[in-house]
């Protein structure tokens, strides 16, 4: 890159707010998809949205492609840097501007983490609702992007349901406010659309969450089955009862003997269990648990153990969060899928994935969050052995297929990025696809704001998504997969 | 062009002096019979710069600018079927055209709903969503695009697309559901629509308490915001009425203001139960009313109504939930100011709402332009329902802001010929 330009992004961020040394460039090549690597030109550090806005209308000037970064924990190369062009790492926007307790708001930048603003509210009895397994290290600007749900997303939605308001840099360098932190902003709702627009729009330099009020009562089992299926059964039968539950997760033999191995949660060794967990006023909890351990017993538990305390309850969700990490007990390397279906085709949907199974030679593990029909399939093989980890992404891309023609969706949580941009043509037609780059191009004429993403393109054709590695923040226990 | 030539695209209809919208007369009305129908009408319309405006049932067509010249009113009443109710799944797909009300009547066969309680009877869900109206059961469900998961729409040029799916979660590419979610038909023709669905509760009982201050209101609604309760709606009301006892209240002229809190709770027997107990407990209200079942009912729906059956006009306001006290001053001082009778009834919780402003024409701008005076207080002040005197001269959407041609620009982009909505706005 030209001296003078390198001079002109120093004079924006100052000497230390600019990398670009080979070396130094390293930690951006990916984000949390490791198998997917670029190196940028630079990376700069702002540390306002001022600086943000100067560095965009910078690359404007030079005609060069930005991307926005925020801790990089993503799961689908959406902060996949663009070879030549410029990563923006929001990583020193960490300020909490504001708690507000009595308006149940808090202002933050960019690169405050998820967990950070619950930790800032729960003295006061307030949480953060969204809560994606990352939440220690993942950075809220890269929730807004992404959309991030988690676990207990099912009864409270996901970061679209909490974001009020958001200061972004446009693609052209311009900062518009977005939403206010009042609602009803009139017109159409611009904050809705950029939350999980992947980067391709803008980058939000100020964000506006809601925060909850912690729940009076949560109750927490774990059930034992006997076949996945008749797990199944009892999570629609529970939906049926009229029971949204704040989370519904299962786990099959595989999965289960993993996080066993991993972290000794004390699950029983069978082929499926559940956990179920309730919140809201005590009174309500007390009756809807009870039938929901009813009907799982109905539906053929075999064993079921009730979390006794916040203790107990933790021991549970250590078990269930440990196990994407915990496939490496059990295989040398794993490869991780998100798809979704309609919860009642899930029987159908396993059953598919069990021939694939058996044909392909790869076992598969199960974890998913069985209320909304999210699969989180693990597909095991060895690297070294030739041709398994090529295997292992075929198997996943005809996973998504499945979900696809089940009515589903190819992501549920980790977003379309660079990895299943082609996949998105199984989805939308070109018309739906059209319309949708249309949208893009009225925010990004010059196609300059994290290219490559979301939408099939050429240069990507033929690509098969590859494996799953380890991220670092997971090598060192900061963050596992959901 | 001949409006008989677009009976290929439906029933089509001279329009009658009942269809004009603000004393505008269009040309035709026509109510294409599909979604492919009503994509190549647009297209053709867009081919012949003809000006359009959409129309459900028309329950909310006055909301907006006065329009400009209208072609065609296009109506979505054909297109009207209940596509899909994924029953177990908890997701329904519906046509534009349905009402709300019929969704929920197929809906209830199996106990299930789309939590939106719409203050008319009639509204569509094509209209619902491009206005994102909702009612009091926003505080616990949201407005339409927070139960919105996808979306079918034709673009002013023609294209028939989708966004979003069948299923509750999904993160697969651009989410233009919410974009449309208060388009108010700017920028495309809404032809279906997927929700998820809630379980229709078990019980239910709403609360009500009469106030006679709004410090005393204001004081009970931030102790329930503070508490552990999970209200399904917390409503306020600030109502004018003839004083029986004008020294127990604000006292202006012969009038004074009754201020109402009703909180309903709709879950488990016993959840619904003990949480009115506690509700109790924290509401040192003048009076306290206990209502079920068919009081119920009628209360929430008058309550929803008694705007929109009163005249004057109708702005939709929003505060931050804190500052209820403040807003409610503030609403009490320009109805001191010139007497001018102003009501409000609003969502406490989530801290927006409307405000009914009766009088003269001068008086009502004034009004509109009083409660724009204190932004920091009250936000996002939109004209909904005024005549055309007031429309005229007040500004119906407020400010811009600086997000306008980047609205400018989304709009070209989905409605290239600008044959949408007459310059009604917002976009």
């Amino acid at each position: 890159m030209n001296e003078r330009l390198l001079s002109e992004f120093v004079g924006i961020c100052g000497a230390e707010g600019v990398l670009h040394e080979p070396l130094e460039l390293l930690t951006y090549e990916c984000d949390g998809l490791p198998h997917l690597r670029t190196a940028p030109a630079l990376v700069v550090l702002p540390s306002s949205a001022s600086q943000v806005q100067a560095v965009v209308r910078l690359c404007n000037r030079a005609g060069m492609p930005f991307v926005a970064r925020g801790h990089g924990t993503g799961l689908s190369g959406g902060a996949l840097p663009v070879a030549g062009g410029v990563v923006i790492a929001l990583s020193r926007l960490n300020r909490v501007l504001d708690v507000d307790i009595p308006n149940r708001r808090v202002t933050v930048e960019p690169g405050v983490t998820n967990l950070e603003i619950t930790r800032r509210v729960a003295p006061y009895g307030y949480y953060y609702a969204p809560d994606p397994s990352s939440q220690q290290v993942c950075s809220i600007g890269g929730n807004v992007a992404e959309n991030s749900g988690g676990a207990h997303c099912l009864k409270y939605g996901f970061t679209v349901h909490h974001v009020l308001a958001l200061d972004t840099v446009l693609p052209d360098g311009e900062l518009v406010h977005l939403g206010s932190p009042m609602v009803d902003a009139p017109g159409p709702d611009l904050v809705a659309l950029l939350v999980g627009s992947e980067g391709t729009l803008g980058i939000a330099t100020k964000i506006v969450v809601r925060i909850v009020r912690k729940p009076e009562s949560v109750q927490t089992l774990l059930a034992a089955f006997d076949s996945i299926d008749a797990a199944g059964a009892a999570v629609s039968a529970i939906i049926a009862e009229g029971i949204i539950p704040a989370a519904v997760e299962m786990m099959d033999a595989l999965a289960i003997k993993a996080a066993e191995a991993a972290v000794h949660p004390g699950f029983p060794a069978v082929e499926a269990i559940l956990i179920v967990e309730l919140d809201g006023p005590a009174a309500e909890v007390r009756a809807l648990f009870q039938v929901a351990e009813e009907t799982c017993r109905r539906h053929g538990a075999s064993g079921i153990e009730i979390a006794a305390d916040d203790e107990q309850r933790a021991r549970i969700w250590k078990g269930r969060k440990a196990a994407f990490a915990a496939m490496g007990r059990v295989s040398p390397n794993y490869y991780v899928q998100d798809g979704v279906v309609p919860r009642t085709r899930l029987p159908e949907v396993l059953g598919r994935i069990r021939q694939l199974e058996a044909r392909s030679g790869l076992r598969i593990g199960n974890v998913f969050h069985a209320g909304d029909g999210n699969l989180h399939p693990l597909i095991c093989y060895d690297e070294s052995i030739p041709g398994q980890a090529d295997r292992a992404a075929e198997v996943a891309a005809e996973i998504l297929s499945y979900c696809v023609e089940a009515g589903g969706s190819i992501t549920g949580e980790h977003g379309v990025g660079a990895d299943k941009a082609e996949s998105m043509s199984k989805m939308f037609t070109p018309e739906d696809l059209d319309v949708m780059q249309r949208v893009r191009a009225a925010f990004d004429p010059r196609k300059l704001c994290n290219p490559g993403k979301i939408f099939p393109t050429p240069r990507l054709c033929g690509e098969v998504p590859g494996p799953y590695r380890q991220h670092p923040v997971e090598q060192q226990g900061l963050a596992e997969r959901f | 062009m001949q409006i008989e030539a677009l009976s290929r695209y439906g029933v089509v209809r001279d329009a009658l002096a009942m269809d004009a919208i603000d004393g505008v007369r269009p040309r035709a009305i026509i109510e294409p019979e599909s979604a492919e129908a009503l994509a190549e009408l647009l297209a053709l319309c867009s081919r012949e710069r003809m000006s359009i405006v959409l129309r459900g049932s028309g329950t909310k067509l006055g909301w907006g600018r006065r329009p400009a010249a209208i072609d065609l009113v296009v109506s979505t009443r054909r297109l009207n079927h209940v596509l899909a109710h994924a029953h177990d799944d908890l997701t329904a797909t519906v046509e534009a055209g349905a009402t709300v009300g019929d969704l929920n009547r197929v809906l209830a066969e199996h106990h299930q709903w789309l939590p939106l309680d719409t203050a008319f009877e009639a509204a569509t869900v094509g209209g619902t969503i491009a206005t994102n109206e909702s009612g009091p059961l926003r505080h616990r469900h949201g407005t339409p695009r927070d139960l919105l998961i996808g979306i079918r729409f034709a673009t002013a040029d023609g294209l028939l697309v989708k966004a979003g799916g069948n299923v509750v979660k999904n993160v697969a590419g651009y989410d233009l559901g919410k974009l449309m979610s208060g388009s108010f038909g700017s920028l495309a023709a809404i032809v279906s629509a997927t929700f998820k669905l809630t379980p229709l509760p078990s019980a239910s009982t709403t609360l009500v308490g009469a106030f006679g201050n709004s410090q005393a209101i204001a004081q009970a609604v931030s102790a329930i915001s503070a508490s552990q309760l999970e209200p399904a709606a917390f409503d306020v009301g600030a109502h004018v009425s003839v004083a029986s006892d004008p020294g127990a209240s604000v006292v202006t002229g012969l009038s004074r203001t009754e201020y109402q809190l009703l909180i309903q709770f709709a879950t488990t027997a016993a959840a619904v139960d003990a949480q009115i107990a506690e509700t109790r407990r924290l509401l040192p209200a003048d009076h306290v009313d206990v209502l079920r079942g068919v009081a119920e009912t009628d209360a929430w729906r008058d309550h929803a109504r008694r705007l929109w059956t009163a005249p004057g006009a109708v702005v939709k306001v929003s505060w931050l939930p804190a500052a209820l006290e403040a807003v409610l001053a503030l609403v009490e001082r320009i109805r001191g100011d010139k007497g001018t009778s102003i009501e409000l009834v609003g969502r406490a919780g989530v801290g927006a709402g409307l405000i009914r402003i009766e009088g003269d024409t001068a008086t009502q701008v004034k009004a509109i332009e009083d409660l724009r005076a204190k932004p920091d207080v009250i936000g996002h002040v939109v004209v909904l329902r005024a005549d055309r005197g007031v429309k005229e001269k007040a500004d119906v959407w407020g400010p811009a802001g600086d997000t306008a041609a980047l609205l400018c620009g989304v709009k070209a982009a989905l409605d290239p010929a600008g044959i949408l909505n007459a310059a009604r706005g917002p976009v």
